[in-house]
């Protein structure tokens, strides 16, 4: 079963087609990584699966409420000098259930402190997120989708410019999201990151999506550790129907 | 000790007692001061601090043609105003969303329009007193119905910022969170842009169309040097504004100066004042730090 599938999805940015023809299934419960050249509609994809960018033809089939579905941007999309403490941030993730008006009641802030327990966030409720190191927010933004109960998790390179320490805690994180039945998509660039976290890839490049088994990309990119795919040439013309695909296609 | 508090008396309290128009403004002025500031703390923090003195040049055409149609009468110079000022924001939005340049471009391209064309019709109907008048306020114009409009747009002012709090508030940090979560940003901006319209047009009668955004701006961005929580920021910037109307009149009475330029003054000595001495990011607090590299913000500010 799954609540989440792209139907023939041909997508376009500015007057411009991004991407042609993505079909596939996302299934429940498992972390697909995706993967592509810089411009290769990561982002596009994501905004349409999010419901912000209305397809060209075809059609996302998306099971998740609106208000399930969480995004987490990149940093840089975020204007860190406004003066919001990690707590009020936190709590913005009440959203679906306390919307404008609603209180924020003590089950609320329980159930926050013990995120923020579980991200190594303790002590920082009232820091502005300014003082934070980029490791420390990006810990924050994930915690705002724990709160939001995300049953659909869109990530946007979320271990760029972030501690190892943090790596380790977003990949426990959203194994532990993705066992209890959430979807969660990641755009990725690190091999070794997309050998430990992924379950399944979806591959884009030339405007065309592929999926594939994590194995058999690394093996096809002779992967060691730590290569980072927009720097590979070999990555952006590799032969999309030599891979074979992926069992939820 | 009788004597000063005599001077005091005649300083502070008598201009109040014996005359009904300063206290009218007052009353005014303090109204203007408990609504525009948070709109200005919000402007601020969204990197917005100059599109308030583009909408108050917006407004002008409005005004003036309130003016050349009823005379000067207040509510219909208000009416006019309001929906300039409402009608140059939708247009810049809507330019800035179909053609995807930014929209500071855009506001500027049509507040400069409006500009002009409320210039033109003030000197075709009136002279330039006409033009002062409406440019720069009169405390004398301030009569009972400008009382009653200046105190009910801050109640409205204050109870749409309550309720659209939140929102503007995710909305200044994430604004995809909120597109994720089905509000759309551009209605909340919208409404944002309205009340800083309403509140403009209702300060003009004080303070003038150009002076207004004063007390919208410069309590928040004197508030910046002395808190960095949000709550902070608004009360404070709520308390300069207060500060600011009262001393800034007084002293145009006393000095028999414009009443509108003498509280932004004021406002600007505070902001000032702050720049040079305040908690955070001031210059006296950016000496002592590198005095003491190793000691923490609480330590190094302290504010006399």
């Amino acid at each position: 079963m799954s609540r989440l599938s792209l139907e023939t999805l041909t997508l376009a940015q500015g007057g411009r087609t991004v991407l042609e023809n993505i079909s596939g299934t996302f299934e429940d419960g498992a972390i697909t990584a995706l993967v592509g050249a810089n411009g290769a509609g990561k982002s596009t994809l994501i905004q349409a699966i999010m419901g912000l960018l209305p397809p060209l033809s075809g059609k996302v089939n998306c099971g998740v409420p609106k208000e399930r579905r969480a995004w987490l941007p990149q940093q840089l999309a975020l204007d860190l000098t406004f003066p919001m403490s990690v707590e009020e941030l936190m709590l913005s993730g009440c959203w679906p259930t306390h919307g404008t008006f609603k209180r924020y009641g003590p089950q609320d802030y329980r159930r926050m402190h013990t995120i923020m327990q579980r991200l190594g966030l303790s002590g920082l409720a009232h820091r502005p997120l300014g003082e934070l190191s980029g490791g420390q927010r990006q810990r924050a933004l994930l915690g705002r989708t724990l709160m939001q109960e995300a049953e659909l998790l869109l990530l946007d390179e979320p271990f760029a410019n972030v501690d190892t320490h943090t790596v380790e805690i977003l990949c426990d994180t959203l194994r532990e999201m993705a066992s209890a039945g959430a979807t969660v998509i990641v755009v990725l660039h690190d091999m070794e990151q997309l050998a430990q976290l992924a379950d399944c890839v979806l591959l884009l490049a030339g405007g065309h999506g592929q999926w594939v088994e994590p194995e058999t990309l690394l093996e096809r990119h002779h992967a060691p550790a730590r290569r980072h795919a927009h720097t590979q040439a070999p990555f952006i013309s590799l032969n999309l129907p030599d891979v074979p695909p992926c069992s939820t296609y | 000790m009788l004597d000063l508090l005599t001077t005091l008396d005649a300083w502070l309290i008598a201009p109040l007692t014996d005359y009904a128009f300063m206290r009218r403004a007052l009353v005014g002025g303090l109204a203007l001061s408990l609504a525009a500031p948070p709109l200005g703390v919000f402007l601020m923090l969204r990197g917005m601090s100059l599109v308030g003195d583009a909408m108050a040049h917006a407004v002008l055409p409005g005004v003036a043609l309130g003016f050349v149609l009823a005379g000067f009468s207040l509510p219909a110079m208000s009416l006019g105003g309001l929906i300039a000022g409402l009608l140059v924001a939708g247009l810049a939005g809507s330019v800035s969303r179909m053609t995807g340049h930014r929209e500071d471009s855009a506001m500027a391209s049509f507040y400069l329009i409006s500009l002009a064309l409320g210039v033109m019709l003030v000197s075709l109907r009136g002279s330039s007193v006409d033009l002062t008048h409406v440019l720069f306020g009169s405390i004398l114009a301030i009569d009972d119905t400008a009382l009653w409009l200046i105190a009910s747009v801050a109640s409205a002012t204050l109870l749409v910022m309550a309720l659209i709090f939140r929102v503007l508030v995710v909305e200044c940090l994430d604004p995809l969170f909120l597109r994720g979560q089905g509000i759309r940003g551009g209605l909340v901006h919208g409404v944002f842009l309205g009340l800083m319209v309403l509140n403009l047009t209702a300060g003009f009668q004080t303070l003038g169309t150009l002076m207004a955004v004063g007390l919208m701006m410069l309590p928040a961005t004197t508030a910046r040097f002395w808190s960095q929580r949000l709550e902070g920021l608004i009360g404070l910037a709520i308390l300069i504004a207060m500060v600011s109307s009262t001393g800034g009149l007084l002293v145009s009475y006393h000095l028999g100066l414009p009443s509108g330029p003498c509280i932004i003054l004021v406002a600007g000595i505070a902001y000032l004042a702050s720049a040079l001495c305040g908690r955070h990011g001031s210059l006296l607090e950016r000496v002592r730090r590198r005095a003491t590299p190793l000691e923490t913000d609480e330590n190094t500010c302290t504010p006399s």
